[in-house]
């Protein structure tokens, strides 16, 4: 593989502990630690992915990332100790593929990582090989012809009732389904208090599906309301 | 070349402007002066030939030169010639001037002479004279006419000895003695005229008989003699320029010296409107081409004239209008009438009586000027900033009202009315008395008038007053309402003069001192912020290495204890990134900074989704969690997110610190308006009594050991208040109650 990573951060320390991540992962790690070197070393072509913080002297990441932006297309992940909804919002509209709050889980972050990076190789065939039908969100796709759900490309093994529930959500992003109406469309029988059943199968579709489980991207949980699926790009 | 040239020609241009600059001030007193003056002369020679030819002062029109050509002339010598017909056949002389014999108060020498430049002849009157009986005697000494009788009787009466040692026949023109140069003889009833050497055609011409001509001398059908009167032979002939003789006890005196200097006067006096309304127009023309230099000189006027009352402008118009229309009027009386046959003649009357109003032009132009330089003050000052007596007075009133306060000024306004009132009333019976006591209508009159006056004055004077202390309180009570709802910005502006324009500036200070405090406080909020946000900034950077590093080293192969401390250094470093957030998030709540996103949501599904949630912690805690959750929806408007966060930290909290094995209830109930949350648990330890356990780092455990962040009730709290509800911990021994309660939501839920 060797995919060479950019990690920028004015915190020699993190950059350090990220390179050791990501190297042990099978990447090369290229370092910066201010937002110019960020942008002077993105313009070289075997560069595949950069990690970014924001507050940095010189050049703030998200300036750097415009910057970069101009001149070249490849995933950016940015990584902030500004945890605010705002702050994410601002980041992602900007041009970053995918936000990441300090302090970070050095699991997760390779795991995103690892799929921004599969996602951009394969987008190509992503696209070339959508089929009829099939339905993309993000990371994932999903095709209910063959009922299957892939997340970066990769086919998901889920049971009957999870792809059940998975088919229904897909086919709605963004739509807010109350327990009562996933169990009485998944089950085909109206049940009360089934809030504990349709959540642990939600649960473990999120082991399978999100790369943070805690902290989901795409199954939500609309407290008071119900759940649903988070559209994406 | 050329662009230089027309650079030096621009210049030079431009400079001769500047001296020009400098006579500014002059042009413009020129050309005012010119204006001034040119209207003056003008306006001034127009009005007095319109009302000269009114009043009618000239014996004869401008255009005769000729004294004896007058009607004035032709009357005097018809009646003297009727005179001496009657001194002929010895009638007297009073019937037809009623003047003749009248005595002059100062007989004798003393005469008054009022034209003291007025040539005098040589002919002192002896007192002798003076009581000379003969009928002649009043026209004896007055040589302008010299004359001679031949009465009917025979005597002869005549004039001509008065020339001293001079006898003169005067039979014939060729005779007449230098500097006389008319004669008229009255011979058998039929008179011959004779001037400047020509005889005149007296019967002849329809010219000399018509009706304006006022020759009336015998011989034709309205002057028919008798037969006494046919006898008498009467000639007399007359000066060509008369001259003043001194001396007599007659007015008819130097009559024909008086005609001769009136027609001089009159002529004079034309000559001189004349040539002043020549030069006016000169002057208006010379204006005309200075008149854009006049406006300095207007606005120099404007700022002198400013500071003059109203009242006294309009009293100076008042008075010329006066000096105007008085001769007028007094023209009017018994003329000015309608005439329904003679509408011109009407007409005519009705502009003579104007006209001779303008006869002295200087009201005229009083009346002019009064008004132009009010029209030219008006110009350059709004009605509101000009002076008058009026203003000044009632300002300095208001001024010195103004020192008392509020209450005691609407009071003696109060009692100034009422005086006024019961003033009023005494007037009007002490009137009705009179009424009653004479029957005289005008003491009714005056009842009205009282009446009248005091409703003008309570409706213009104290209703305006009213009025505005009204609209003042409304605009008061607005602006207390407005700052009350957090209006800071716009200060309440009053009239200067207004009677709650001091508390109107009061309320404006509070207001702005509220201002400063609101923009001071959200200043330092938003200070506090900042300052938590970078805190917390600052510490996650640090903690995000420690927490990289302590998992990098738990994956190194450590000997002994040293995997253990790796652990807990994990362990801790975890607990302190959670610690920092909810202090981030706690101090943004207590500043109304935390963002909230309120949606209607169901707060029974939303227990039963957390429940659900934790439900694997839940199965491992061996606690047995008992609930009382309504199947119905039990609507509220909350963030679900934050609310989420609110029980997941109560429930964590009841995980804790529970009695092992113990149960936990949870129940939702309606009461009312609000829907009541409460989450009862058995603590482990000792509950100490007197904590607010939604402080930040409190806890039920004084050794601060179990892994909890102290942060949980408060964070909770927090999130509570900050989505519109309220949150509550009891305790009763080892019983803990937290009480989560929000306002049920009216709406429906959306679909």
């Amino acid at each position: 593989m060797n995919e060479c990573i950019l990690v920028v951060d004015d915190d020699r320390e993190i950059v350090g502990a990220i390179a050791i991540v990501l190297e042990r992962e099978g990447y090369t790690v290229r370092r910066a630690y201010d937002g110019l070197g960020a942008v002077e070393q993105a313009l070289d072509p075997a560069v595949r992915l950069i990690l970014i913080d924001v507050m940095m002297p010189k050049l703030d990441g998200l300036s750097a990332l415009m910057r970069i932006r101009e001149k070249r297309n490849l995933p950016v992940i940015v990584l902030s100790a500004k945890s605010e909804d705002t702050d994410k919002i601002l980041g992602l509209s900007m041009g970053a593929d995918d936000y990441v709050t300090k302090p970070y889980n050095p699991q997760e972050l390779a795991a995103r990582v690892r799929s921004q990076l599969r996602r951009y190789t394969l987008l190509g065939d992503v696209h070339a090989e959508k089929r009829e039908g099939e339905i993309v969100n993000g990371r994932l796709s999903y095709d209910p012809e063959r009922r299957e759900l892939k997340a970066d490309g990769e086919l998901v093994k889920l049971t009957a009732t999870e792809l059940k529930i998975v088919d229904l959500l897909m086919r709605n992003p963004g739509r807010v389904f109350p327990a009562e109406e996933i169990y009485q469309r998944v089950w085909q029988s109206d049940s009360y208090a089934c809030e504990n059943t349709v959540m642990v199968h939600i649960r473990r579709i999120r082991e399978k599906i999100e790369l943070n489980p805690k902290e989901p991207d795409y199954i939500k949980v609309v407290w008071g309301i119900g759940y649903k699926m988070e559209q994406h790009n | 070349m050329d662009t230089k040239w027309n650079n030096t020609t621009e210049t030079v241009e431009i400079e001769p402007v500047m001296p020009q600059r400098k006579g500014t001030g002059l042009r413009a007193a020129a050309a005012f002066l010119t204006f001034f003056m040119g209207v003056s002369l003008t306006l001034g020679s127009l009005c007095g030939a319109v009302g000269r030819r009114a009043i009618g002062s000239d014996y004869a029109e401008w255009w005769q030169n000729d004294w004896q050509e007058t009607p004035v002339f032709r009357n005097r010598i018809s009646n003297d010639l009727e005179s001496f017909l009657a001194i002929g056949v010895g009638r007297t002389v009073d019937w037809y001037h009623p003047d003749y014999s009248v005595e002059d108060t100062v007989s004798g020498t003393g005469t008054i002479w009022f034209f003291a430049d007025t040539p005098m002849a040589s002919y002192e009157t002896s007192s002798a004279e003076a009581q000379d009986t003969s009928p002649d005697s009043a026209y004896k000494h007055d040589l302008n006419t010299i004359y001679a009788i031949h009465a009917a009787d025979g005597k002869k009466y005549s004039n001509l000895e008065e020339v001293t040692g001079y006898r003169i026949a005067l039979d014939e023109y060729s005779k007449l003695p230098k500097g006389y140069n008319f004669l008229l003889i009255y011979e058998d009833g039929k008179v011959s005229i004779w001037k400047d050497g020509k005889k005149l055609p007296v019967y002849d011409s329809d010219n000399i008989l018509d009706e304006d001509s006022l020759w009336n001398v015998p011989g034709y059908t309205n002057f028919k003699v008798g037969e006494e009167e046919a006898k008498v032979t009467i000639k007399m002939a007359v000066r060509q320029i008369p001259i003043l003789y001194k001396g007599s006890n007659s007015y008819s005196y130097n009559s024909l010296y008086w005609i001769y200097r009136s027609l001089q006067n009159s002529h004079e006096a034309w000559r001189s409107l004349a040539i002043s309304f020549c030069v006016g127009l000169v002057l208006l023309a010379a204006w005309f081409v200075l008149r854009k230099e006049r406006y300095a000189a207007d606005q120099a006027i404007a700022k002198v004239t400013f500071h003059i009352w109203t009242e006294l402008r309009f009293l100076a118009v008042f008075l010329c209008l006066l000096c105007l229309t008085v001769p007028m009027l007094a023209a009017a009386d018994g003329y000015l009438w309608w005439y329904p046959d003679d509408v011109s003649y009407t007409i005519m009357q009705t502009l003579r009586c104007f006209g001779t109003g303008l006869f002295n032009p200087g009201a005229a132009l009083g009346l002019f000027w009064a008004v132009w330089f009010i029209r030219n003050d008006h110009h350059y000052h709004p009605a509101e900033t000009r002076k008058s007596l009026y203003r000044t007075v009632s300002s300095a009133m208001r001024k010195k009202e103004l020192t008392y306060p509020i209450q005691k000024r609407i009071n003696r306004r109060i009692a100034i009315r009422n005086l006024a009132t019961v003033l009023a009333t005494l007037g009007s019976f002490a009137l009705l008395y009179i009424y009653l006591e004479t029957y005289d209508e005008i003491a009714l009159l005056g009842i009205c008038a009282v009446w009248l006056v005091l409703g003008l004055l309570s409706s213009i004077l104290w209703g305006r007053r009213e009025r505005a202390l009204a609209r003042d309180f409304g605009l008061l009570a607005d602006h207390v309402a407005a700052v009350q709802s957090g209006e800071l910005t716009t200060p309440l502006d009053l009239p200067a003069d207004a009677d709650l324009r001091e508390t109107a500036e009061r309320l404006n200070s509070i207001q702005s001192g509220l201002k400063a405090a609101v923009a001071e406080q959200t200043r330092s909020e938003r200070m506090k912020v900042e300052l938590i946000s970078n805190v917390s900034h600052d510490l996650k950077t640090p903690l995000t290495s420690i927490l990289s590093y302590s998992e990098l080293l738990m994956q190194e192969p450590l000997e002994g204890a040293a995997s253990d401390y790796a652990q807990i250094i994990q362990q801790k470093a975890l607990r302190l990134k959670s610690m920092v957030q909810d202090v981030f998030e706690i101090s943004k709540a207590a500043s109304d900074q935390l963002p909230v996103k309120p949606e209607v949501l169901d707060f029974g599904k939303l227990l039963r989704q957390t429940l659900a949630d934790m439900d694997g912690e839940i199965q491992k805690s061996g606690l047995t969690f008992k609930l009382d959750l309504p199947e119905q929806p039990v609507e509220i408007t909350a963030d679900g997110t934050r609310l989420y966060r609110v029980f997941q930290n109560l429930l964590q909290n009841a995980l804790n610190y529970s009695l092992p094995g113990s149960r936990v209830y949870l129940s939702l109930k309606t009461t009312g308006k609000a829907a009541v949350a409460s989450l009862r648990n058995t603590s482990r330890n000792e509950l100490p009594e007197g904590v607010d356990f939604t402080a930040r780092f409190v806890r039920g455990d004084e050794s601060r050991t179990d892994g909890g962040t102290g942060l949980g009730l408060s964070v909770a709290k927090s999130f509570t208040e900050a989505c519109g509800g309220t949150f509550r911990v009891e305790t009763m021994a080892d019983l803990f109650t937290a009480i989560v309660s929000f306002p049920v939501s009216m709406h429906k839920p959306k679909q």
